[in-house]
């Protein structure tokens, strides 16, 4: 009688525990999936500066590059210079 | 001649049981796999050596001053110790008898202002509680050690291929299947009577299929802390065997084309959305399941701190020193579980069949889930990042990349199957949070 209660309580407990990891989940997905939705929705612009800011950068070298080159080598001869004296 | 005795009679040898003798080897045996065999070395080795220090004889590092007392006081002290639990001591036994009467009225009949007052008789004589007794009280009896661990690994995952695949957490809610049906087999085989396990002990038990270490060791201690030594050796080792468990399932469950499906590539996810998850989960779990509430605060606290970028000091000590100081006093205070009289029984060899069998399930269940979901979407699913689904980070996840590449070389699930893996964390946190409001 007693084990025929406790077969009866795992069970429920069973359904129960399974049924309410599903339905949190679902709703877990639903609630991401909409604010990934709100937040590319409001917030595209940051992304879109972060690329810009990348691409701009990766192509800055190449053009600045010798540009850049020279004042570091001119930085350095001259503080070396005033070094040594 | 007397005092050669008295020092004889003091000693291990002299005072060694079986028990405890086949514990200390039960606690090498830990420590040949955690050395030589590389199983889970960080928990297994505090585990096994807390194991070896619980059985030593006579010290009790790891029982109350009361037990210590019983144990080994004088006569006159457990007369005194009697009186204070309202029991009498037949004056014409000898005191071995004594004492294992006041060990059966202590642990069953006793109110406990009457376990107080004789505590504070042996207290009063200058019997202390052991190290390891402490260690369990303020580490795992408060809840605390496994609720610190979980804010380091929330501090060590990433959301990002979850937040890019929403859908791979429903992988992680069938792999909790596995949780549950080990719980009802365990009430089937009380009901049947080959066991005797409790709805709360089932229930403990089943949450070794959660893979997940410290959420086992925080439901064992609130529901069946009597099991607690058991369970979290059966946890962790069978999380060691991840790579010869799953397997099998996995080639058994599935096809070789199904092995091979290649699956799109993930989204970038924005930091902005990292940073919201973690909150977002936060509010989901104080409307809808409370209970589940420490163990996802913790997780969702250490998640913001690694996401949010302002904190990185306390992020990279969640995530390093924290973690790791208390991991050693985890895995010591769980050692103190392993004495004899409570793991030494047949129950503790269903705890750990039943074990193997519900990361079988829950392995089983989340590739079949992903066949399921592989019917009914559009995208693509390939049924291995399933098993993924068990949390086991990121051992699951790497096994799933290992049997996808052995079915096709150029196929790399590895980031696909983080997103089921850290889902079966916050799944088997969700089923944790559940059983502890319908027992606790």
């Amino acid at each position: 009688m007693q084990d025929q209660e406790l077969l009866q309580d795992g069970l429920a407990l069973m359904a129960l525990g399974m049924g309410l990891v599903f339905v949190f989940l679902t709703v877990l997905v639903i609630s991401v999936t909409l604010m990934s939705k709100l937040i590319g929705r409001f917030q595209p612009v940051p992304v879109a500066v972060d690329t810009g800011k990348k691409t701009s950068q990766s192509s800055a070298p190449s053009a600045q590059s010798d540009e850049v080159m020279a004042v570091i080598s001119a930085a350095v001869h001259r503080y070396r210079s005033t070094r040594r004296r | 001649m007397d005092k050669l005795v008295t020092l004889w009679e003091g000693s291990g040898l002299y005072n060694l049981e079986l028990g405890q003798a086949v514990m200390m080897v039960v606690g090498l045996l830990l420590l040949y796999l955690a050395i030589y065999k590389k199983f889970e070395p960080l928990l297994l080795v505090p585990i096994g050596f807390g194991g070896i220090l619980a059985n030593i004889p006579e010290a009790g590092l790891a029982i109350s001053a009361l037990d210590q007392a019983i144990e080994v006081a004088k006569p006159a002290v457990l007369q005194q110790m009697a009186a204070a639990l309202g029991a009498s001591l037949d004056p014409l036994s000898n005191a071995d008898v004594w004492r294992e009467s006041l060990h059966a009225i202590a642990h069953d009949a006793a109110a406990p202002d009457q376990l107080r007052a004789a505590r504070d008789i042996a207290v009063g004589v200058g019997y202390g509680d052991g190290m390891l007794y402490s260690f369990y009280n303020v580490a795992i009896a408060s809840g605390i050690a496994p609720l610190i661990i979980f804010m380091g690994v929330g501090a060590m995952t990433d959301f990002g291929p979850l937040l890019a695949n929403p859908r791979t957490l429903f992988l992680g809610a069938a792999a909790q299947f596995g949780i549950f049906a080990t719980l009802f087999g365990a009430v089937v085989l009380s009901s049947m009577g080959i066991m005797d396990f409790s709805l709360n002990q089932a229930a403990a038990i089943g949450i070794i299929g959660g893979a997940d270490g410290p959420t086992s060791i925080y439901v064992s201690s609130v529901l069946a802390p009597e099991l607690l030594g058991a369970i979290a050796v059966a946890a962790y080792a069978y999380m060691a065997l991840v790579p010869l468990i799953q397997p099998p399932i996995m080639r058994l469950l599935t096809t070789q084309k199904e092995r091979e499906i290649k699956m799109t590539q993930l989204r970038p996810v924005s930091k902005l959305e990292k940073v919201v998850f973690p909150l977002v989960l936060l509010i989901l779990v104080a409307l809808f399941l409370p209970d589940a509430a420490p163990l996802l605060g913790m997780f969702c606290f250490g998640n913001l701190m690694r996401e949010c970028g302002v904190v990185e000091r306390l992020s990279d000590t969640a995530q390093n020193a924290l973690i790791n100081i208390v991991t050693i006093i985890l895995g010591l205070s769980v050692g103190s579980k392993l004495m004899a009289d409570s793991f030494l029984s047949f129950e503790t060899l269903g705890i750990l069949g039943l074990g193997i069998v519900a990361f079988g399930i829950g392995t089983a269940a989340g590739v079949l889930m992903a066949k399921l979901m592989n019917l009914v979407s559009k995208m693509p699913i390939n049924p291995l990042i399933g098993a993924a689904g068990v949390s086991a980070v990121p051992m699951a996840a790497r096994v799933a990349n290992k049997v996808g590449l052995e079915a096709n070389p150029h196929n790399f699930l590895l980031m696909h199957a983080m997103g089921p893996n850290v889902a079966g964390v916050i799944g088997s946190a969700v089923a944790a949070g559940v059983m502890i409001k319908y027992l606790g």
